[in-house]
């Protein structure tokens, strides 16, 4: 079973190899009812503690296997089963994160094909868009923080 | 014990209903678990957010599956799925590309067949859709024809929702009964959400292509005359009060208007209001919903 929230705690964690720290990890679910394809994911850049790392920065771990967010875009035959598995998010910078607190942002919308191509606005969750009458009826701003403790 | 001996109304409940909960605090087996308490045997699945590894699933989650139908008394009955038309999201995005025929036969073909898999004899086939009012995508007839074969072969009807706020007296559901009769086929026919017979909204809560004088999208009567192409129901719910009663959705109308004109199929309960995501709300909601049909139906 997963988390309640969105972001993670489980899978929180500096990612090591060979004894060094290349970078760190943080899992998400989503709160939508169905599963989707990784071609219908936007995803956006992570903010950690104010610091943004862009979404090319940003690796995302599906079924198992590495994707670019530039390789997701066509990705249209690997499912993500978001409503009962995760996404790695995997940023590769040496050293990773500090032990402590970390203010954890993640972004990401997806399209859903059934809904008003109206509705399906601005899905780029880079995009500053203002606090109120947000459009994207499903996917809300796409920005998901939660504050995570790393050992 | 199974309600298929039944003529008339059956009752179900969509996993949808637990999408609050589940992958958190319940799992396929707890939803199913909760459906035997209610005596509820017909069951609606959402392929993509409740099959694990969809559209691939393992051996082991065949075996599975079979044991808890078998375990908990259940039907599968219909089996949600999509064609997602912007599948492409990111070029949809850049030019507008959308899926054409025989890449969507490709999707539909892969669920027609899985849904045969996994023993079930309806779809709801969700379509894309082009504008405000739900129209769906221009190339669904072509789409359709292409996947009759298949579908009679594995003894699977497609079903599109007719969901609020579509009309079931509208132009595009025309458009599917003329596509119906013209055809002659009996693996293309309809969902109907209940949805589309509520009759009391907050505020003045409107969708587009909703009557403006607040009146519902749909009468009951209005099912009478697609009601033979009708294979499933949504019965979808806001809020069942303590008296057990749906006090938008006039289910004994609609429930008398099925059992009068020969329904044989399931009606699917479908929670669509708040507190989902409060871990034994929606469970305690479509126990007195369940109530209130059992109540009705007299079973």
């Amino acid at each position: 079973m997963l988390e309640k929230p969105i972001v993670q705690q489980r899978g929180f964690r500096n990612i090591v190899k060979d004894g060094e720290i290349i970078g760190f990890q943080v899992k998400v679910r989503s709160t939508y009812y169905r599963g989707i394809y990784l071609s219908e994911i936007f995803p956006g850049a992570m903010v950690v503690d104010g610091k943004v790392y862009p979404k090319k920065d940003v690796i995302w771990e599906v079924n198992g296997k590495e994707y670019t967010t530039d390789q997701m875009e066509t990705e249209t035959n690997v499912h993500w089963c978001c409503t009962n598995d995760t996404a790695t998010l995997k940023v590769y910078v040496p050293g990773g994160l500090s032990q402590g607190y970390h203010d954890v942002e993640v972004r990401f919308k997806f399209s859903s094909s059934y809904l008003p191509p109206q509705l399906q606005t601005h899905m780029d969750p880079d995009e500053e868009l203002p606090e109120t009458d947000i459009p994207g009826l499903m996917a809300g701003n796409g920005r998901h923080k939660r504050r995570l403790l790393l050992v | 014990m199974y309600q298929e001996n039944h003529q008339g109304p059956k009752r179900g409940v969509s996993v949808y209903s637990y999408s609050g909960e589940y992958g958190w605090s319940m799992n396929l087996e707890d939803c199913l678990a909760d459906m035997y308490d209610m005596g509820a045997h017909g069951l609606e699945i959402l392929a993509n957010g409740h099959i694990d590894n969809y559209p691939n699933p393992t051996e082991e989650w065949l075996e599975n599956w079979f044991r808890l139908l078998d375990k908990y008394e259940i039907i599968p009955v219909e089996y949600g799925h999509w064609i997602d038309s912007r599948l492409y999201s990111h070029e949809y995005v850049k030019n507008g590309r959308e899926l054409d025929v025989e890449e969507s036969y490709e999707q539909l073909s892969r669920d027609i067949r899985l849904a045969h898999k996994l023993g079930f004899t309806v779809m709801r086939t969700k379509m894309g859709v082009i504008d405000p009012t739900n129209t769906p995508v221009k190339n669904w007839r072509e789409i359709i024809k292409r996947a009759l074969p298949l579908a009679e072969e594995c003894n699977v009807r497609m079903c599109p929702e007719l969901h609020m706020p579509t009309r079931l007296k509208s132009r595009y559901v025309d458009d599917y009964m003329e596509f119906i009769l013209q055809t002659g086929t009996k693996y293309f026919g309809f969902n109907v959400d209940f949805g589309t017979f509520q009759n009391v909204f907050e505020g003045s809560f409107r969708l587009p292509g909703m009557p403006e004088d607040g009146s519902p999208c749909s009468l009951p009567e209005d099912i009478i005359p697609i009601l033979p192409y009708v294979y499933c129901c949504h019965a979808k719910f806001n809020y069942m009060d303590e008296n057990f009663e749906e006090t938008t959705i006039p289910y004994p109308e609609i429930i008398r208007v099925l059992k009068d004109n020969g329904y044989n199929g399931y009606m699917l309960s479908e929670y669509e209001g708040a507190h989902k995501d409060e871990p034994g709300f929606v469970t305690d909601q479509l126990r007195r919903h369940h109530i209130m049909m059992k109540r009705i139906l007299g079973f």
